[in-house]
Parts: C-alpha cells; sequence; structure tokens
C-alpha cells in the first residue's frame, strides 16, 4: 500500500485530471514542512465528478470522509457600501441589482446551494474534490465506486435537502424516519429539539413570579 | 428439538446490551447458533456537535473537540489544532511539538489497554480484566499527575500545548514507564500463550485484506489484516518524522490480532515517549497570543488510538468556523464488522464488536 508513488506527486497528475474533466478545474495545492501534499480541486461541472472518482478508484485512493455545508451568502455589508461609494460618484448606476455572486462552476451562492467535498487519501497525501449542488438538487452516489461513501452520503440525505441518486441503500442513518427531513436547514426550538416538556405548573410559577417582579 | 435448532432466526442485540458499552443495535440473522446477516442500526447518542462547533470561537473550539471522545480526547483538539495552524500559518515551537507527541503517546497506552482489559471481561476470565485494569490504572495515575486529569487531558492550545514538564515531572514520567514497561510485556506474553484467551480470539471475527481494504478501515483494525497503514509515517505531524513508530501489521485479521497490535502499539508508544523525553528541546511550548485566523480552508490528519483521525476545517470571517467536521477512526470500522460477524458464532458477538475497539459517542457526533 505504501509502496505505491502518490499519483498526485505525478508531473501528469493535473493534466490527467483535466483531460477527464469536460469543464474547468479549479486546482490549488500546499506541500507542508513534513512533504504531506493537500491539494484542492474545485470541478466547474459536477458531472466530471464520476470519471474523477473513477481514476482515484482505480489507482487505489481512499475516501475518506465526505463533507457538507452550505456556504454563507457573500458578506452583503460590504458590498453595500461599495454600492455607496459608486453611487456617490456616478449616480446613473442607481438601480442596477447587484448579481448573486456565482461559485467557480456558476452554482449560485445564495446561502441555500451545498457545497460537497469528497476527501480522498493518496497514499500520504490528501486530494479533497469539491462541487456545488443548488438546493435540492442531486449527485450521482459514489457508493458504486466506494464502499465507504455509503454512511457519509447516507447521512448527508439525511440532514440536507439533496439526494445522491443511485444509492443503493438510501435509509436514514443516525436519525429516526419520524423526524423531518432537511433539519439542518431549518430552524428548530431548542425545546423542541431536546424533547424538553415542563409541566403546568412550572409555567404557572415562573408567569407569577414575572408579574410580581413588574409590580 | 434439534430440528428447530436448524431453522433461521432473527435476534436483537442492543442498543442497551450488557456486553455492549455504549448503545448500537444489531438485527442479527441467525441459522442455529451462526450468523448469516447483519445489519446495524446507529444513532441513539447523536448529539448534533457539528452544528454546535459552528456557534464557537476557535479557541472554544478546542475545549468542545476533546469532549467529542473520551477514550480519544487528545486526538480530537489535536487535529483540530493542526487544521487552524495550517490555516493561519502558524509554526509550533519544537518544545511544544514535543509535548504534543508525550500526551497523544501517553493516551495511546491507556486506551489500548482499556481495550484490551474488556477483551479479557468478555472473555470471562475477570482476574486478567482486573489486572490489565490496575495496569492501566498506573498510566491514569500519570495523566493525573501530569495533566491534572485522568481522562480530558486539556493539554492542547492553538499553537502548541497548554502544559509544560519540569525536571521533577520528567522524573516521575521515566519512572513511571519504567513500572509500566514490564507489566505490559508480562500481559503480551499472557494474551500470546493464555489458552483461555486463545480458544475464544484466535480465527474469531476476520477480517481478510481485501474487505479492509474495501472498506477503508484504519488503526489497530486495519494492521491486523494486513494493511501497512499508519499516520505518523505515512503523513507524519509534529515530530513524528523524527520519533517513527514502529508498525508492526498481523495478516490473521482476527480478534486476537487486533489485541496483540494494541498491545505492541502501547508498548511502542512507550518507547516513543522515552525518546520524546529524552530529546525534549528547550524554548516555548506554545505560540501566547494567537493572531486572527484569515478565511481559508484545511485538513488534518492524526493516528489516534483507534487509527486515522481526519479534520475538515473552513474559516470565514467570523471567529466561529464556517463548517467544522471529522471523520473518526470508529466510522470505517463498523462497516467491517459486516464481514467479522458474518458466520461467526452469536456466543461471539460481544468480542467481535469489542476488537473494533468501537466509539459510537464520536462515530455519531
Amino acid at each position: 500500500m505504501t509502496d505505491l508513488p502518490s499519483m498526485i506527486r505525478s508531473p501528469n497528475f493535473v493534466t490527467d485530471l483535466r483531460a477527464l474533466a469536460t469543464r474547468d478545474l479549479a486546482i490549488d495545492s500546499a506541500t507542508d514542512a513534513h512533504g504531506v501534499t493537500v491539494l484542492w480541486c474545485e470541478l466547474a461541472n459536477s458531472e466530471d465528478l464520476v470519471p474523477l472518482a473513477t481514476l482515484f478508484r482505480n489507482q487505489k485512493a481512499r475516501l475518506v470522509m465526505v463533507t457538507a455545508s452550505q456556504p454563507p451568502k457573500p458578506d452583503e455589508e460590504e458590498e453595500d457600501e461599495e454600492e455607496d461609494e459608486e453611487t456617490e460618484g456616478e449616480e446613473e448606476n442607481e438601480t442596477a441589482p447587484p448579481a448573486p455572486a456565482l461559485t467557480f462552476g456558476g452554482t449560485s451562492m445564495d446561502g441555500t446551494s451545498y457545497e460537497i467535498i469528497y476527501h480522498f487519501a493518496v497514499q500520504g497525501d490528501i486530494v479533497n474534490l469539491i462541487v456545488h449542488v443548488p438546493q435540492s438538487g442531486s449527485l450521482p452516489s459514489l457508493t458504486p465506486l466506494f464502499r465507504t461513501a455509503d454512511w457519509p452520503e447516507r447521512e448527508i440525505m439525511e440532514l440536507y435537502g439533496m439526494v445522491f441518486s443511485g444509492h443503493p441503500n438510501p435509509r436514514r442513518l443516525f436519525l429516526d424516519k419520524s423526524i423531518d427531513p432537511a433539519v439542518l436547514e431549518r430552524l428548530i426550538p431548542f425545546s423542541t429539539l431536546a424533547n424538553a416538556a415542563s409541566t403546568q405548573e412550572l409555567w404557572s410559577k415562573v408567569t407569577a413570579a414575572a408579574k410580581a417582579g413588574e409590580s | 428439538m434439534s430440528a428447530s435448532l436448524s431453522e433461521s432466526f432473527t435476534i436483537p442485540v442492543g442498543p442497551l446490551h450488557v456486553a455492549l458499552e455504549e448503545p448500537m443495535y444489531f438485527r442479527v440473522d441467525v441459522e442455529g447458533e451462526t450468523i448469516t446477516g447483519v445489519d446495524i442500526n446507529a444513532g441513539h447518542v447523536h448529539r448534533g456537535i457539528e452544528y454546535l462547533a459552528t456557534k464557537r470561537s476557535l479557541a472554544q473550539n478546542v475545549v468542545l473537540t476533546e469532549r467529542i471522545c473520551s477514550l480519544c480526547s487528545n486526538s480530537h483538539p489535536e487535529s483540530f489544532a493542526l487544521a487552524v495552524e495550517t490555516i493561519g500559518g502558524l509554526k509550533v515551537p519544537e518544545r511544544g511539538a514535543y509535548l504534543r507527541v508525550i500526551a497523544g503517546e501517553l493516551k495511546r497506552v491507556a486506551s489500548n489497554l482499556f481495550n484490551v482489559a474488556i477483551l479479557a471481561h468478555l472473555v470471562g476470565y475477570e482476574a486478567l480484566f482486573m489486572h490489565v485494569m490496575q495496569v492501566r490504572e498506573d498510566a491514569q495515575d500519570l495523566k493525573e499527575a501530569v495533566f491534572g486529569n485522568r481522562m480530558n487531558l486539556g493539554a492542547i492550545c492553538i499553537g502548541g500545548t497548554r502544559y509544560d514538564l519540569d525536571g521533577e515531572t520528567t522524573d516521575i514520567f521515566v519512572a513511571s514507564l519504567d513500572r509500566l514497561e514490564p507489566k505490559i510485556r508480562e500481559i503480551l506474553s499472557t494474551y500470546k500463550t493464555n489458552g483461555s484467551i486463545q480458544r475464544r480470539t484466535r480465527e474469531v471475527g476476520v477480517l481478510r485484506t481485501d474487505d479492509a481494504e474495501a472498506c477503508g478501515v484504519v488503526g489497530p483494525v486495519a494492521r491486523a489484516s494486513g494493511l501497512h497503514h499508519d499516520i505518523r509515517e505515512a503523513a507524519p505531524y509534529h515530530v513524528y518524522d523524527r520519533l517513527p513508530p514502529e508498525v508492526l501489521v498481523l495478516e490473521e485479521g482476527d480478534v486476537w490480532s487486533r489485541a496483540l497490535i494494541r498491545l505492541h502499539e502501547a508498548l511502542d508508544a512507550i518507547r516513543i515517549l522515552r525518546a520524546a523525553l529524552k530529546d525534549l528541546p528547550d524554548g516555548p511550548v506554545n505560540l501566547g497570543e494567537i493572531p486572527e485566523i484569515p478565511p481559508g480552508r484545511a485538513v488534518s490528519r492524526s493516528e489516534a488510538p483507534r487509527g486515522e483521525l481526519l479534520y475538515y476545517l473552513k474559516t470565514g470571517e467570523t471567529e466561529e468556523p464556517e463548517r467544522l467536521k471529522w471523520r473518526v477512526p470508529s466510522f470505517p470500522n463498523w462497516d467491517a464488522l459486516t464481514f467479522m460477524l458474518n458466520g461467526a458464532k452469536v456466543a461471539d458477538i460481544a468480542i467481535i464488536v469489542n476488537s473494533i475497539d468501537p466509539c459510537i459517542s464520536c462515530t455519531e457526533r
């Protein structure tokens, strides 16, 4: 396992990746003082995911983890300030609404789209494939390629409103079937979340104490 | 009667079961006494810590991550701090890096002894169980003497460590290791030769190398199934390039091999501890005040007692991380149980489940 040279150290690696992709890739890598390389590769087209993952599978890479998140909207306050400066200078431009910020691949950064990162271990190095998916969108499941994608994909499907199509066993992983889908996308009162219940008697004491405090 | 024994049944094991330390539910199909299928149902201690982490500042998350897991408690803030330091471009002082190795390896000794002790308990060899727990107690006392705590060491901070060793503590440390080592060697030789242990653990819960690779197992489970994989060697951090582990790989893939690997690694940790205490350079243990961490992302890996631990951190403009995610070593190892349990005897379920050294609270977060 450790005898194979890390494929990402090969000078052709980035060329190989680009040859498999139908659209552009944003690639960035860094090597630390111990010689461990971490490579970040953002896909402009999410359909390029399967061909790239197949390459990693053939090179005996291990899918370590899949991270999902909903990146927040880029800071609006700063944009407003810039606009103010502009409108002070030239007033003709007044009503141009700011275009929504887009990711590298053109997915709208509206705070609801998902950023999915596949973390692959290639010997001592790490390759991270970054894919953007609009809300309620879907990605092809990597479970047929990597057994280790099974649990992470099921976990993401129960927490967010996205689907990994073609997952062989898309059951809930940690959360019970009775819990509504996409829990991480909703605001839930803490008492509901913690399933906290209190008696009527407690509330009558609390309201009585509050009234006594007011008078 | 003999006809009914050959029929197949489905039996529940867990979520609360005398032989499981934490809640996990296995639906086991059996044919007579032999297991023919396993379905794992998780989620009994799901706590939402990943969400909580995005509501805490980076400094607060050092405290929070230490509480994800009790036995690997030091590895979590350790990996988290490595990710923060990568984004911030911070270089931990030499002495701090050595002290991090010392904290991590001492946790490994205690954690591995705990799992091996539970194995003796499940085998029904209570005297050995109590003896191994007593030896582990020496490691616990040492942790309490050096760090002030038996489980959560509170040793790590962003930029280095929160603790330092003076001459007196170092002497206590070395003397304690001198007492521990022969006892662990004796335990190792007992596990290698004792009939009761061997009858219940050899060729039980076998995980073949190709299945181990497919499941992506890590740590002692991987190394007992013929996979040469240790993050301290494959992707060194701290000063592990100067203090490399002696990686033992066994091919059998049974419960016994996993126990032997853990005992070997407890002894190897003592060797690393001695070398680190001897080479410990002078200087500051941390960077003091930490500059503002810019927006960015990083992944970091460390070898926890149970295997590879991976952290992903994405920082934004605020003090709180935009996303913090981690993959604990138990997470892929659960899947391997479906291979280990298949064809095993019902009476061996608890022994096999314990042999992956499962941590449920950190699997489900």
